[in-house]
């Protein structure tokens, strides 16, 4: 550096230390009187530097150079020397706040447009560090191309550094206009300077890209601090101008700042980060925990994890009280009637088939009031907002997660829900994967299967294997459902995406009374309307089973071996009845397609009615159950399952691997006649409700396949 | 002065300015209280950005919060 003395500047927003700079610079050489004419103070000072005598000029706070205050008006014409009595400073001390770096280097890039030689000082180190943002200033020097020093003012060895950043500075001017304008916006800056402020304004060279900027955004030229004739056409030319960058597709409003912004946001990208400090009401204290980027995913999955667990315990002595009704009733129905086909349908079809879907009231229950309680204290709408940045990753988008969390209930109301999301690409997305989220009426399968299956024994003292296997159940929903997003995203087309945007209800106490009331209307819909099919398929599956009456043969011992193949000596009457009705013959006809997957026939004939709904499954095996059971006392369908034998093998019919490959199925089978339809009406053609059905269930003859063939291996 | 609400400061009062975004945004943001003047207040900023408007709180993602230009209050 020369060692001419040199008028140096101090420029910043205010409050980032630049009195303080100018205080340490300048210790007792200073002079502080008020610009002419206004009350804005001056302040003047020398400091040696490097054995040189420089002048320093503390300016006034600003924030941008567009000049909207006076304090801002001033710094600005003291920065183009056009304020009376001051020379163009030599060099300009840009100072800016390092804990609010984004910002604050606005105003430095504007600075760094006026053909002046600016050095940054990345003021306020100890705040940043304190606030843990860490910063790089060589990596910021090199994207911005001005020399950058990082110092807290307060200490004096910091001070020592600036002083010698400032002796070695070469003084060179950085390359103007380097935060890049588009074309459009560079025309229409070259058209107004070339048409009217060059030769109709004394505003200095220096400024004149600034200047145009300014009247570009702003559309006129009020407040103006320099002289202009024909003021006519200066204000045509802004308005040519501005529809040069409109006709580039900016908004001349916001182009130049956003063009900034982004420049800056690529500098800064890998050297800051933002953390809170707010004084918040509790509503924000919530809300910065629940929607914290780290904290907020965490917690969504705590709750899910907490209202499973909660539904599976809560709900089993209410279960098992229905299931000892169901089971007392149907022994006195049939102890009371006479003997006969009455008894018989109304004891092994209709009781039997209702008592399989009531016992599932109370999850639903629960699980109703769940959603509805998490709706209403206005939770739902964060995990929402949480989830966005993840759903948008995997090809869904943050709205989608308010259509699958009610997937969890059932896929119908979900699938409708799914009309928020304007985007096309993105609805059709969460419609064909949204089946995939374990709903209710799911339930009834995983918990038979898990009551039966799964061992019960305590985990970290709060949680059951059985409590996890029916989390995992639904965690796996979820996972094939992103996954199944996930490869949707790469086929079908990308259009314009739709950014997130949701209003968040403040929090508040549930209505209790909403919420029951909607969750005891779930629970009327789910016996009623579930209830209707579920008997009707009750009926039509007794008879199926009960039809045509076989008797099984008396056989004496050597007779055996010739019938060794069709029935053996310890089979029960019942269960030879029902290998011989026509439901036993049809799911003889599909167990070779469902042998690989660990399914019998009895398994088959409740694969096959469930096609119409999920749940009819469980009535089914209770039925099947029922006829086939010996005379004498009912037990409870979980204990049937347990006993069952394979009368061929002798093996138990159910093991652990036939249980995982069976919810597996479940999991991922597109079994809902309901859904199918509603799928249909919203997408108005049968293309994506076949579409759904055909990978769905392949995938989960696939998948229960590959289960169950790892799981019988083991 | 100017800023994109995505840099605005957690706890910053706000005065939305203008919104640079897709034509179908701008709609969404006006029906939801965001227009030109609106004043409201910086919940969080964590990328996605929740903002006080009145007594409306939105969350607005990061993409679509680059495009609203806000000035400090
Ligand atoms: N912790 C810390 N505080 C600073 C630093 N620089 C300035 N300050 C404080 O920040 C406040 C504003 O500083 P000031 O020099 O008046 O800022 P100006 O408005 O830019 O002139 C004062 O309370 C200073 O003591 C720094 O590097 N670290």
């Amino acid at each position: 550096m020369s060692k001419e003395p040199l008028t140096i500047a101090l420029v910043g927003n205010p409050n980032t230390g630049k009195s303080t700079i100018f205080n340490a610079l300048t210790g007792l050489r200073q002079k502080i009187a008020n610009y002419p004419g206004i009350t804005v103070e001056q302040k003047v000072g020398t400091s040696i530097i490097g054995g040189v005598l420089h002048k320093i000029i503390d300016l006034p706070g600003a924030y941008s150079l567009n000049y909207k205050k006076l304090d801002e008006r001033i710094a600005y014409e003291t920065l183009i020397g056009s304020y009376e009595h001051e020379e163009i400073p030599d060099l300009a001390l840009v100072v800016v706040d390092s804990s609010n770096l984004d910002r604050n280097l606005y105003l430095a890039t504007q600075v760094m447009d006026l053909g002046i030689p600016v050095m940054l000082i990345l003021n306020m180190s100890d705040v940043a560090k304190g606030k843990g943002i860490s910063i790089n200033p060589d990596l910021i020097s090199n994207s911005l191309g001005v020399p950058v020093v990082a110092i807290s003012a307060k200490n004096k060895s910091d001070i020592d550094q600036l002083k010698q950043k400032i002796s070695e500075s070469d003084l060179e001017v950085p390359e103007p206009l380097k935060w890049g304008p588009d074309d459009s916006l560079k025309e229409a800056m070259n058209l107004l300077i070339n048409e009217w402020i060059k030769p109709y304004t004394n505003i200095p060279e220096s400024a004149r890209s600034i200047e145009a900027l300014r009247l570009i955004s702003e559309g006129e030229f009020n407040n103006a601090f320099y002289q202009f004739e024909k003021e006519e056409k200066g204000k045509s030319t802004i308005k040519k101008a501005r529809e040069l960058v409109e006709k580039g597709g900016g908004n001349p409003m916001a182009t130049e700042v956003l063009s900034r912004y982004n420049f800056i946001g690529e500098c800064t990208s890998n050297a800051s980060s933002i953390t809170s400090q707010t004084k918040a009401s509790l509503t924000d204290r919530i809300d910065a925990v629940v929607t914290h980027k780290v904290a907020g995913p965490v917690i969504f999955t705590l709750v899910l994890l907490f209202m499973f667990q909660a539904i599976f315990s809560w709900a089993t002595p209410f279960m098992d009280m229905i299931d000892l009704l169901f089971v007392e009733g149907g022994n006195w129905v049939a102890n009371t009637l006479p003997e006969g086909m009455l008894n018989d349908l109304l004891v092994d079809g209709v009781i039997a088939g209702l008592g399989g879907v009531v016992i599932f009231l109370p999850q639903i229950l629960f699980l109703f009031f769940f959603i509805y309680v998490l709706e209403g204290t206005g939770y739902m709408a964060r995990a929402a907002f949480v989830m966005d940045g993840f759903m948008t990753k995997v090809g869904l988008h943050g709205r989608s997660v308010v259509p699958l969390m009610s997937g969890f209930a059932c896929a119908i109301p979900g699938i409708m829900a799914t009309r928020t999301i304007e985007n096309w690409r993105d609805r059709i997305i969460t419609i064909m994967v949204l089946p995939f989220m374990a709903c209710s009426a799911r339930l009834p399968v995983y918990a038979l299967m898990i009551a039966a299956f799964i061992p019960s024994t305590t985990i970290l003292g709060i949680f059951t294997l059985q409590g996890i296997t029916f989390f995992g159940l639904y965690i796996f929903g979820i996972v094939m459902a992103v996954l199944a997003a996930f490869v949707m995203k790469r086929i079908f087309p990308t259009g314009q995406q739709t950014p997130f945007i949701m209003e968040l209800p403040a929090y508040k106490m549930p209505k209790w009374s909403v919420v029951f009331q909607n969750t005891a209307e779930r629970g009327k819909v789910f016996i009623t309307e579930a209830g209707k099919i579920i008997v009707a398929i009750s009926i039509v599956l007794w008879f199926l089973a009960s039809f045509p009456k076989t008797e099984m043969p008396v056989l004496t011992q050597t007779d055996n071996t010739e019938y060794n193949s069709s029935f053996d000596v310890t089979e029960n009457p019942e269960s030879y009845q029902l290998r011989h009705s026509f439901a036993g013959q049809f799911g003889k006809i599909i167990e070779p397609v469902i042998e690989p997957l660990g399914f019998d026939w009895k398994i088959g004939i409740g694969l096959i009615t469930s096609f119409a709904a999920r749940e009819v499954m469980v009535g089914t095996l209770n039925t099947i159950y029922s006829i086939e059971e010996e005379d004498g006392e009912s037990s409870t369908l979980k204990e049937k399952l347990i006993n069952d034998v394979n009368p061929e093998t002798g093996q138990p019919v159910y093991s652990i691997a036939t249980a995982i490959s069976l919810m597996i199925f479940f999991a991922l089978a597109m079994q809902c006649m309901s859904t199918i339809a509603i799928v249909k009406r919203e997408t108005n053609s049968w293309k994506w409700p076949t579409a759904m059905f055909v990978y769905m269930t392949a995938l989960a003859y696939l998948s229960s396949f590959i289960a169950f063939q790892i799981g019988s291996n083991l | 002065m100017m800023h994109p609400l995505s840099n605005g400061k957690e706890g910053e009062e706000i005065v939305v300015r203008c919104l640079d975004c897709h034509c179908d945004d701008v709609c969404r943001l006006n029906e939801l209280g965001c227009v030109e003047g609106a004043q409201g207040r910086i919940i969080s900023n964590q990328k996605n950005v929740i903002l006080q408007l009145g007594e409306a709180r939105l969350a607005i993602a990061s993409t679509l919060a680059k495009t609203i230009l806000v000035s400090s209050k």
